[in-house]
């Protein structure tokens, strides 16, 4: 007997209410690393969108971070597909989904949508931005560095006119190519929680707009942090004018984001379907702190606050206020996002699907689907960013600041 | 009309990610896939080639005829033998391999209430019911006798 009521005592504390009998011993199968594999998409298709600001709507200003948030892009790209082979379990076999790829399965298609955004749009868009470069390093650096940049020139050495004005036309033609791309990549994540429409929390058509509006307030602030990161370690100054135009472009994309997820959650209540009970309770109890302390307080209120703020005052505040204000948010918004991912990943597997019970869950700490490892696999995008900006953002070329602005020369 | 070299460039190293993904493909599928759907043909005979191990009602008639014969006349005649006993396979072919214990645990797995289950299967709490052990007032084979 005992070992049987063992399990019924045991599995109980961690339900209340009513839930299905295979659902009570179960804990959430998608876990922290589901929770980061959308947020790493996410920063990769709001750095690209941020940086096509520059390419395809002229915004000058946000010159000097072009490299830095493509670059950026590119370093979380590569990672972006670890948390899923992580908890594949069988990450060898990863391959499959390319070899023999069905219409009718998402997860297939993505392999080709990952392809084709890294290969044909993010790597080509890069190649024809620093070709010029390559070529100029190519032969003035010595050794493997060299060698490296000699590999990346492809062999084309042609530094004519006509040939840099054909990379700039590619890169523009790459760009608007690129920006529907980056929003099928990420929409197509909040495609797939979307389309689960057993489970009230996910199926929902609004979710691939959220899912991308998060994503370009989360990669913007992204871009913010590593900018300023950047040009402190490299103890130069701040561009201003740049950063204050990424602190409206955060403003706004932050702002559109809020009202659309606003506008979700009215639409739930006044539908109010039939799981709504739950997740009221969800929003309650389950997810309080995630939610509205970690996503609504900390991730969207106070950023919007203190950015708004600088829009309203702009120029009155001394500059470095400004700039600790908008380090700040854009700190708490990349928090927030994560904490939007994991309400999105773990609030939809929190209830019963009998909208009567809700179940709890416990991180793990070590174990395929403990948290360290998707501590690890957050760590892996900054260390290959480190390295692509110690390769192709040398210290003197990059990050000078748009001329307008006369005291901040001395970065050039 | 003459490509640019950069534009040719990139055409040969698009052409050559694509020649290697074209072969791969050829290599890695495996032969007989979509033979008959979107699966491996040769799996059908792969999962058909495993030994079963369950061995089945029909299996213990030959030694427990008579427990067959108590259970098929009393409430637990769907059941089947191996849902209680666990696999006997090899118990069957060889008896000197014996199953696992039966234990009292086993009756709570079904009959222990729980609202998701249908209200037709009978359902106690087992703290409330009149003991632990369930063997002492219920024949497990035939649950409504007494021993
Ligand atoms: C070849 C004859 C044979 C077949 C077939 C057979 N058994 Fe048995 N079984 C025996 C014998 C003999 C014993 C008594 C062994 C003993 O008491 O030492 C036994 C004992 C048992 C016991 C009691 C074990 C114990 O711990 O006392 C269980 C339970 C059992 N069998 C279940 C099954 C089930 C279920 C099947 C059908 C899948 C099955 N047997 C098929 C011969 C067989
Ligand atoms: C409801 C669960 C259940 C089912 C179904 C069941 N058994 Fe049992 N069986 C038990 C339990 C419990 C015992 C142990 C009885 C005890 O300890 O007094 C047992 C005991 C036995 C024994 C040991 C000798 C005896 O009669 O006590 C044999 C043999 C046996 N079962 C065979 C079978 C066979 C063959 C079938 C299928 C026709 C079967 N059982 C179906 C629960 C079940
Ligand atoms: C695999 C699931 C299962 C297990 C294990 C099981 N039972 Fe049952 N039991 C049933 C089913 C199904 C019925 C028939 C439906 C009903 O009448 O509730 C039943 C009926 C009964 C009944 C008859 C109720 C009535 O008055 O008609 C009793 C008593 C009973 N079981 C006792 C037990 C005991 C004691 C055990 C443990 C030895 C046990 N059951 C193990 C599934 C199970
Ligand atoms: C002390 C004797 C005794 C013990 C021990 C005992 N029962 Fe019973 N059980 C009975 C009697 C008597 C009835 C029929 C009267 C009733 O329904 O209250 C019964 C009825 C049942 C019923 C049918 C209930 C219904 O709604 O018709 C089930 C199922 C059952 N028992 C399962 C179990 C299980 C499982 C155990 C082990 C945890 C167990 N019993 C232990 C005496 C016992």
């Amino acid at each position: 007997m005992n070992e049987v009521t063992n399990i019924v005592v045991e599995a109980l504390p961690q339900v209340q209410g009513y839930v299905y009998p295979n659902e009570a011993g179960l804990h959430p199968v998608w876990s922290t690393l589901i929770v980061i594999y959308p947020y790493i998409t996410g920063l990769v298709a709001g750095a690209f969108i941020m940086a096509s600001l520059v390419r395809v709507f002229n915004v000058k200003a946000l010159a000097p971070v072009y490299r830095l948030s493509m670059l950026t892009a590119l370093a979380f790209l590569l990672c972006a597909t670890l948390p899923l082979l992580c908890h594949l379990g069988h990450p060898e076999r990863c391959y499959e989904i390319m070899m023999t790829p069905h219409m009718t399965s998402p997860m297939a298609i993505f392999g080709f949508v990952y392809a084709w955004y890294l290969m044909a749009v993010l790597l080509l868009e890069l190649w024809f931005d620093f070709r010029q470069d390559f070529v100029k390093w190519s032969k003035t650096t010595p050794g493997f560095q060299g060698l490296i940049y000699r590999v990346l020139t492809l062999g084309v050495t042609d530094l004519s006119e006509k040939s840099v004005r054909l990379d700039m036309k590619m890169e523009w033609i790459l760009s608007i190519v690129g920006i529907p791309s980056a929003f099928l990549l990420h929409g197509y994540v909040g495609f797939i929680f979307g389309s689960i429409k057993a489970n009230p929390w996910w199926g929902n058509v609004l979710m691939p707009i959220m899912f991308i509006l998060s994503a370009i307030v989360s990669g913007i602030a992204l871009c913010v942090f590593n900018y300023i990161v950047l040009t402190w370690i490299r103890r130069k100054t701040v561009d201003m004018r740049c950063l204050d135009t990424m602190a409206m472009f955060l403003f706004y994309a932050l702002l559109v984001d809020a009202v659309v997820e606003t506008l979700d959650v009215l639409h739930r209540g006044f539908a109010a379907e039939e799981g709504f009970a739950v997740l009221q309770t969800m929003i309650r109890e389950k997810l309080f702190y995630t939610l509205n302390i970690g996503q609504v307080l900390v991730g969207t209120l106070l950023p919007l606050l203190m950015l708004g703020l600088l829009q309203l005052l702009r120029r009155r505040v001394p500059e470095a206020a400004r700039r600790t204000m908008i380090f700040c948010s854009g700190a708490m918004i990349m928090f927030g996002v994560l904490m939007m991912r994991w309400n999105v990943v773990m609030g939809g597997q929190f209830f019963s699907k009998s909208f009567r019970g809700v179940m709890s869950y416990k991180m793990e700490f070590a174990g395929q689907e403990g948290w360290l490892i998707s501590v690890a696999i957050l760590c892996l995008p900054p260390i290959i960013l480190t390295v692509l900006v110690k390769l192709f953002l040398s210290e003197s070329e990059h990050l000078k600041p748009s001329e307008h602005l006369p005291e901040t020369g001395a970065n050039s | 009309m003459k490509l640019p070299p950069q534009i040719l460039r990139l055409v040969l190293v698009a052409m050559a990610i694509v020649g290697s993904y074209l072969i791969a493909r050829a290599v890695l599928t495996p032969p007989t896939f979509g033979e008959y759907g979107w699966y491996r043909g040769a799996a059908l005979n792969l999962i058909a080639s495993r030994e079963p191990v369950f061995a089945g009602k029909q299996a213990c008639d030959e030694c427990h005829s008579d427990i067959l014969h108590n259970l098929a006349k009393d409430a637990h005649k769907t059941l089947s033998c191996e849902g209680c006993h666990g696999v006997s396979r090899e118990h069957s072919n060889n008896p000197d391999i014996l199953p696992v214990k039966a234990t009292g645990s086993h009756c709570i797995r079904c009959h222990e209430a729980n609202l998701a289950r249908p209200v037709w299967l009978k359902q106690i709490i087992v703290k409330d019911h009149y003991g632990p052990k369930c063997t002492e007032c219920h024949l497990p084979h035939q649950p409504t006798k007494s021993p």
